[in-house]
């Protein structure tokens, strides 16, 4: 667990799609929130399936932004 | 390298690109030249709501050091001199984001009369919404999701709505017939009185510049409206683009590249980008390719209209769907899409909480074509 997302608040449409897929890492209520940390997998694929685009990335070891 | 990046169009793909472009180290100067007197908002809830609210709270440019040129109108390109003429000036570029979006569809014999409107600015949201009041006669013509979601807003003010459409089913195209006509009833169940296979033949009087006091339809019937909302679509706004190999249409690859070496492109100006997910990932995929930064490749595309209070959502495409599945009815619905057996699409009516599973149902069906093409 070493990726960290983050929901940006403006860019969040409240789709959905990353709660369903990390239902632990993400709540979406009017729009997407962050709850906690997850499977690198799973974080990197809500990241890749959100509409939006409102999810990035970073490696918490290195503190840069991943490549979706 | 500090190259110098300008973005012309002020809307969501151009707002994408620059933000795209600073989370992502981009040092040198952008600026976005806009048309419209305001910062870049978001346009859906132009119909949907009547209003709109800007993308990021206008400190956000400023600190972000995006310049913002607003009210200046592209009117050329200049590629050999890397330059876009504007109305006030021209201004020098490394890369080029061409973000113009469309204009409205306009029908002779309505254009620039008082009472005629269209949607496209928040000043078009502002001025339509201004006639709607209770009461108040509305003809909508042309019955695709803005025309739709007009009617519905307008009918939620207490205005009296006719939607005159052209085709013999709303959203035809689209949705095909069968969930074309739901749409048709959906409007008739909420008091609006529908018109398809019609068309406007003439405006009385038939005065130009006079306000429109009735419509007269293609079968001789003639209707009373105090107001005119014209939603039959829009057209690229390439018109600035004229002598360049772009004026004909603008295409781009994933990495939102035109033909053209240093332009790139995005948003509803883009041939078959126009939805706001498309435009959305066209703005930052400009940024990306500016950057030398990979492109990742779009899940399903969906989008969302508000009706009456429904969110109702569509997921890949239903154009050539030969199947329907149907789980729930009347207003909660999920319609499953087949083509030859294989999922292309769903239609979803208040059941929000089902798109990520239809899209990501999609995704693999079309990961998997041979296997479903049977």
């Amino acid at each position: 667990m070493t990726l960290l997302p983050r929901v940006d608040e403006f860019s969040c449409c409240g789709h959905g799609d990353c709660a369903a897929i990390a239902p632990n890492v993400f709540r979406v209520d009017e729009i997407a929130v962050v709850t906690g940390p997850g499977p690198d997998d799973q974080v990197l694929e809500a990241a890749r399936a959100c509409p939006a685009m409102a999810i990035e990335v970073t490696d918490a070891e290195t503190g840069e932004p991943v490549d979706l | 390298m500090l190259s110098n990046v300008l973005i012309v169009g002020g809307g969501l793909a151009a707002q994408r690109a620059a933000e795209t472009l600073r989370a992502r180290d981009h040092r040198g100067p952008i600026r976005i030249v806009c048309a419209e007197p305001c910062a870049p908002y978001d346009r859906p809830p132009l119909s949907k709501e009547l209003t709109a609210t800007g993308f990021r709270p206008p400190s956000w440019y400023a600190e972000n050091e995006v310049e913002l040129l607003l009210g200046r109108r592209a009117a050329g390109l200049d590629l050999a001199g890397r330059r876009v003429i504007t109305d006030d000036g021209s201004l020098s570029y490394d890369s080029l984001i061409v973000a113009t979006g469309a204009h409205p569809r306009r029908l002779p014999g309505l254009a620039g009369r008082p009472n005629v409107f269209e949607l496209r600015s928040v000043a078009d949201a502002v001025a339509l919404r201004s006639v709607l009041v209770p009461g108040a006669r509305l003809a909508i013509v042309g019955a695709g999701f803005v025309g739709q979601e007009v009617a519905a807003t307008a009918r939620g003010l207490g205005v009296d709505v006719t939607l005159i459409e052209a085709a013999d089913v709303p959203l035809a195209h689209v949705l095909g017939p069968r969930l074309g006509g739901w749409f048709a009833e959906l409007h008739r169940a909420e008091g609006v009185r529908v018109e398809l296979g019609a068309g406007v033949e003439t405006a009385l009087p038939a005065v130009a510049g006079a306000p429109v006091r009735s419509l007269v339809l293609a079968d001789g019937r003639s209707l009373e409206v105090d107001a005119v909302l014209v939603a039959i679509g829009v057209v690229p706004e390439t018109r600035w683009l004229a002598g360049t190999p772009l004026a004909g249409g603008v295409v781009v690859d994933a990495g939102a590249r035109t033909v053209v070496p240093h332009v790139l492109a995005g948003g509803d100006v883009v041939r078959g980008c126009e939805h706001w997910e498309p435009a959305a990932r066209l703005g930052a995929a400009a940024a990306r390719s500016i950057l030398g930064l990979p492109v990742a490749p779009a899940p399903p595309e969906s989008f969302w209209s508000d009706q009456y209070g429904l969110r109702i959502h569509l997921v890949g495409s239903a154009v050539g769907a030969d199947a329907i599945e149907f789980d729930g009815a009347g207003r909660s619905f999920a319609a499953a899409l087949h083509r030859r057996g294989a999922l292309v699409g769903a239609l979803l009516v208040d059941r929000p909480r089902e798109l990520p599973v239809w899209r990501r149902r999609l995704a693999d069906a079309l990961s998997q074509p041979e296997r479903n093409a049977a």
